[in-house]
């Protein structure tokens, strides 16, 4: 710890160091010359002793000295204290802030104490510590922060008061967050002492972030960082870490995989019970055992009987931290989607065209009314007129040579609100009237993704082949051909294909084996567009055939249909939702918390074209939240909060990883508080007396070595 | 007395006075260790006949019996039983280091050392023995061949007063060339600080003593020598060699006195193993002090030789 002297004029005294130095020097320099028989005796005595003696000496040479630093030093009343102290001097005002650990391990009770508590308990014994002249500030430190004083204040209440009101959170914790404002409010009073405090459970998990990304070596040692651990060893605590459904679409009656993971954050094996519930109904429980640092992942198959949004949750016995117990997941159950074709005209001898056949087999391949994944309807041109489109999911342009322009418009509307086009290409396509009518005509409500120009090889020779390549996998359309043997579309050839230049915030999700894109999607208002540069049939192509293309078409739809509307998958307590709408006709929105009434959210119009930016407030509690969105129409969104995996690991960091923050700790029972030691370091501790009692200690030294005969040894013999 | 205390400074009428005390001891001490010495076990050739021997190169041609060889034309040496006096020699070493004189201390080592040597010149001179003196210290500086009377002790004295303390001691030099020159066993009384190698002096007294001579050594140390009694960050220089060295004497004392037990020690252990008398004389007891101890131990000697 560095020094700072109350009388640092005595400090001057330090130069009587050259007395010692330069009695020792005369001496050994003005011997009493003198005759001897003979110096055999002498000379032997003096090789043996010359060690001893030379040691001695300087051993008396350096308590001498010794004894005269710690005089003068004791005489200068040193402090010693932190950098601050070092820097400004022991009397002068301080400024600090406290930084309050309220992240979610800190909700951790242990034997009926919350951690919390306590810590809040010695953020105001800090405060209390607080002096007439003295300023400060509290910042909570969980997930993204809270900066409870902006200003540092003097007024002692109002800070303790924010402390004791301070609530817990059950977000994850984020040191460096909180540690920056705090470097930013302390940095410009140069003046005052200044001092971090962070009373935290020195979780690892919180720490490690800290550590690897800033080097707080480097922070200004003038100011001091003073961490007060909280909570002791980490209890034994299991977690549920993962709550979720892999299908792409739930739909009502259609079994599904509800998929939970659960985790043991301890050294020793445990058994616990996982229930999961839909609503409040408890739909399974199972006993699991844990292996120690263990996890464990539990399927539960289920079946969604009612249409809607349902709050999935998966539930554990409370242990010493409830939050984690418990996780929730938003499920939206649908009715399968209905999905029009636009299917080109009848072939010449009035057959259905192959293209309309192969779609529909793809969509629905058993042909069923009851339990199919898609019902589909497929329409000429001619029956549209008085068609409602917004009453499909998804609507199919297949091998067009053109639309009539109320088609055209309606198309464009559909989309923006929120409905899907998968366009097909094919022989009658006129990419002149395409562009002219699907793109230029339109203006920002176009519905093509790509500009079309010409087509690209030869269907009825067959001379060249292309292949789809670079499959954005992580797009859903592609998602199925992930791994290794889920079926390749690119060993599909295509003979021939439209080449395009896509619009600039479109995504080519493959391309042709010579580089040019072949699939290319775009988002268009609150729906999308999808373009296939071949045909849906085989006379382009001969994927229809092959066993990827029904994967592909299934997934390109309930791809689309699941990304729309709230995408809030993973959603952490304290974290805004901010979402963009396109409804002219939006009116109201309302969101209901897990627990409390329904708030409505404020609307703020962007811009105009119907743009709305709403931003739902920070959810504080875990659970279900869900949104309800009344205009032309009613519309409900839901999503779920959960804490933080990483929070349910309640390992400590070792304490020697702990770099540049000075440890108080509180030992019950013991003297030493931390009020006691919060002063200690603030103003420093005179060491003036134990200064004192070392110096005499080295004067006894100094007597009793400079007067004991040195002991004869062994040597050669005369 | 007189006469005596007129001859030299090394004659102190007090000691000799104190002597006159010890006479009649002395001279049963000095006849009690050199009895038996007076009937010579070796051969001679001045009073009674003992036996013929056969000549062999190397004899002296002055000592074959022509008569013999008259008679039998064969070589013939005819041997006596020799029967003389003691004949001694006083060897006295001279080095550097004899002429310390250590703080309150009456004499210096060597003053010391030759007021005993006179000392015990004159007693065995006064019963007839013959004395000589060999005074040396890196080599044999003075050779004065043992006789008889009073004059001799006047030779001897002379020779003492003349000689300075100077040069380094080396005592096996010196006791090689007294074994040369005393053909007879003799009395050999050394007087040395023993300032050299310590295992040559003890094999070369030995050698001595293994040709039968009787030897005594006084080892002459300044008091001041064997107490050590310096305190101060001294610079010390050898008398013999003015090599200097500076040192705390106060905390060298310890391993000094240590050092200076060890050497006396040595000596003394393998010296009276080897049936050699040893008498350590510190310089700051007097004189008659050591003569007296001296004869005392003597006495015990030669009380056991009978």
């Amino acid at each position: 710890m560095p020094l700072s002297f109350g009388n640092p004029w005595f400090l001057a005294g330090a130069l009587t160091v050259a007395v010692p130095l330069w009695l020792h020097l005369y001496y050994r320099r003005t011997p009493i010359p003198r005759d001897f028989p003979s110096l055999r005796l002498i000379r032997l005595s003096v090789e043996a002793m010359t060690r001893r003696m030379k040691l001695r000496h300087l051993v008396l040479l350096a308590l001498r000295i010794l004894a005269l630093v710690l005089l003068t030093l004791a005489f200068a009343r040193p402090f010693v204290g932190g950098g601050s102290v070092a820097a400004t001097g022991s009397g002068s005002p301080a400024a600090f802030v406290v930084i309050l650990d309220n992240s979610l391990s800190m909700g951790t009770t242990h034997q009926g104490i919350s951690l919390f508590n306590t810590a809040r308990a010695r953020a105001v014994e800090i405060i209390d510590q607080m002096g007439q002249y003295d300023k400060a500030s509290v910042i909570l430190c969980n997930d993204p922060g809270t900066v409870l004083f902006p200003q540092l204040t003097w007024d002692k209440d109002e800070l303790k008061n924010a402390v004791r009101n301070a609530p817990l959170s059950v977000s994850g914790t984020n040191l460096a967050g909180a540690l920056q404002p705090a470097l930013k409010l302390l940095l410009p009073v140069r003046a005052f002492k200044r001092t971090v405090y962070l009373v935290t459970d020195m979780t690892k998990t919180a720490w490690e972030p800290l550590l690897s990304a800033y080097d707080l070596k480097r922070i200004d040692p003038t100011i001091d960082l003073v961490v007060i651990p909280v909570g002791g060893a980490a209890p034994p605590n299991i977690a549920v870490t993962e709550l979720r459904i892999d299908e792409p679409m739930v739909m009502k009656g259609r079994p599904v995989t509800v998929r939970a993971t659960v985790v043991n954050h301890s050294d020793q094996p445990q058994s616990t019970r996982l229930s999961i519930l839909i609503g409040e109904d408890k739909k399974s429980e199972q006993a699991i055992e844990l292996g120690p640092r263990g996890s464990k992942r539990v399927d539960v198959p289920m079946t969604f009987g009612d249409e809607g949004l349902q709050h999935v949750r998966a539930v554990l016995p409370a242990d010493a931290l409830p939050q984690d117990d418990v996780r929730h997941l938003a499920v939206r159950v649908r009715a399968p989607p209905r999905v029009l074709i636009l299917c080109p005209p009848p072939e010449r001898g009035g057959m259905t065209s192959r293209e309309d056949l192969f779609l529909k087999f793809a969509l629905n391949p058993l042909g069923r009314t009851e339990g199919a994944t898609f019902l589909v309807d497929s329409r000429t041109l001619e029956e549209t007129a008085g068609l409602q489109l917004s009453d499909y999911t998804a609507v199919f342009l297949v091998n067009q040579r053109s639309l009539p322009e109320a088609l055209v418009k309606g198309l464009s509307k559909y989309v923006l609100g929120g409905g899907n086009l998968i366009t097909f290409c094919g022989s009658r396509v006129d990419p002149t009237w395409y562009n002219a009518n699907l793109i230029d005509g339109l203006g920002g409500g176009y519905l093509l993704p790509a500009r079309l120009f010409k087509r690209v090889g030869n269907a009825v020779s067959k001379a060249v082949s292309y292949q789809l390549t670079d499959l954005d996998t992580g797009h859903p359309a592609f998602k199925p051909f992930e791994g290794d043997g889920a079926g390749d579309p690119g060993r599909a050839p295509v003979y021939e294909f439209y080449q395009t230049q896509p619009n600039p915030s479109a995504l080519v999700l493959a391309r042709m084996s010579h580089g040019l894109p072949g699939i290319i999607e775009e988002r268009r208002g609150q729906g999308r567009s999808l373009l296939i540069t071949f045909t849906a049939d085989t006379s382009w192509t001969t994927w229809p055939l092959r066993p990827t293309f029904l994967p592909f078409v299934h997934a390109s739809v309930m791809g689309m249909v699941t990304r729309q509307g709230l995408n809030a998958d993973a959603v952490t307590p304290g974290t805004p939702i901010s979402m963009t709408l396109l409804e002219e006709g939006l009116k109201r929105i309302t969101l209901t918390p897990p627990a409390g009434p329904a708030q409505d959210i404020p609307i703020r119009r962007e811009g105009g074209e119907g743009l709305l930016h709403v931003t739902l407030p920070p959810g504080e509690q875990p659970g279900f939240y869900r949104l309800r969105l009344e205009g032309s129409a009613v519309r409900e969104e839901a999503f779920a909060v959960n804490p933080p995996a990483g929070e349910s690991n309640l390992e400590r960091i070792p304490d020697k990883k702990i770099v540049r923050f000075i440890r108080l700790e509180h030992k019950a029972g013991s003297k030493q508080s931390i009020s006691r030691q919060v002063v200690a370091v603030r103003e420093g501790r005179d060491v003036s007396m134990p200064l004192l009692w070392v110096l005499l200690l080295a004067v006894f030294i100094e007597s009793v070595l400079a007067n004991r005969p040195i002991r004869a040894g062994g040597g050669p013999r005369i | 007395m007189t006469t005596a205390s007129r001859l030299s400074r090394y004659l102190d009428p007090k000691v000799l006075a104190s002597m006159a005390a010890l006479e009649i001891k002395a001279r049963n001490v000095v006849e009690g260790f050199i009895e038996g010495l007076h009937k010579s076990p070796f051969k001679g050739f001045n009073v009674e006949f003992s036996e013929y021997r056969q000549y062999v190169p190397g004899d002296p041609l002055k000592d074959i019996d022509w008569k013999i060889y008259a008679r039998t034309d064969k070589y013939y040496i005819k041997e006596h039983e020799e029967e003389t006096n003691l004949s001694g020699y006083l060897i006295m070493d001279t080095s550097g280091s004899m002429s310390y004189r250590g703080g309150n201390a009456p004499l210096s080592k060597l003053d010391y050392a030759a007021t005993l040597a006179a000392s015990l010149a004159y007693l065995m001179l006064k019963q007839q023995d013959s004395v000589g003196l060999v005074t040396f210290a890196d080599g044999v500086r003075k050779i004065l061949r043992p006789r008889t009377g009073m004059a001799q002790l006047k030779a001897i004295c002379t020779e003492l007063e003349q000689t300075k303390p100077t040069d380094r001691t080396d005592i096996g030099d010196t006791l090689d060339r007294v074994a040369e020159t005393m053909r007879k066993r003799g009395l050999l009384i050394i007087f040395s600080d023993l300032l050299d190698n310590t295992e040559l002096i003890i094999n070369k007294v030995r050698q001595l003593r293994t040709r039968r001579h009787e030897v005594l050594l006084f080892h002459i140390l300044d008091h001041h020598e064997l107490t050590f009694p310096f305190e101060d960050t001294t610079l010390f220089r050898d008398l013999e060699d003015r090599s200097e060295i500076i040192a705390d004497a106060f905390s060298l004392r310890r391993e000094y006195l240590r050092r200076m037990q060890q050497f006396v020690g040595a000596f003394q252990s393998a010296l009276r193993k080897s049936g050699i008398d040893y008498l350590l004389a510190d310089t700051s007891r007097p004189v008659e002090a050591s003569l007296k101890s001296f004869f005392t131990r003597r006495q015990a000697v030669g009380a056991r030789l009978a």
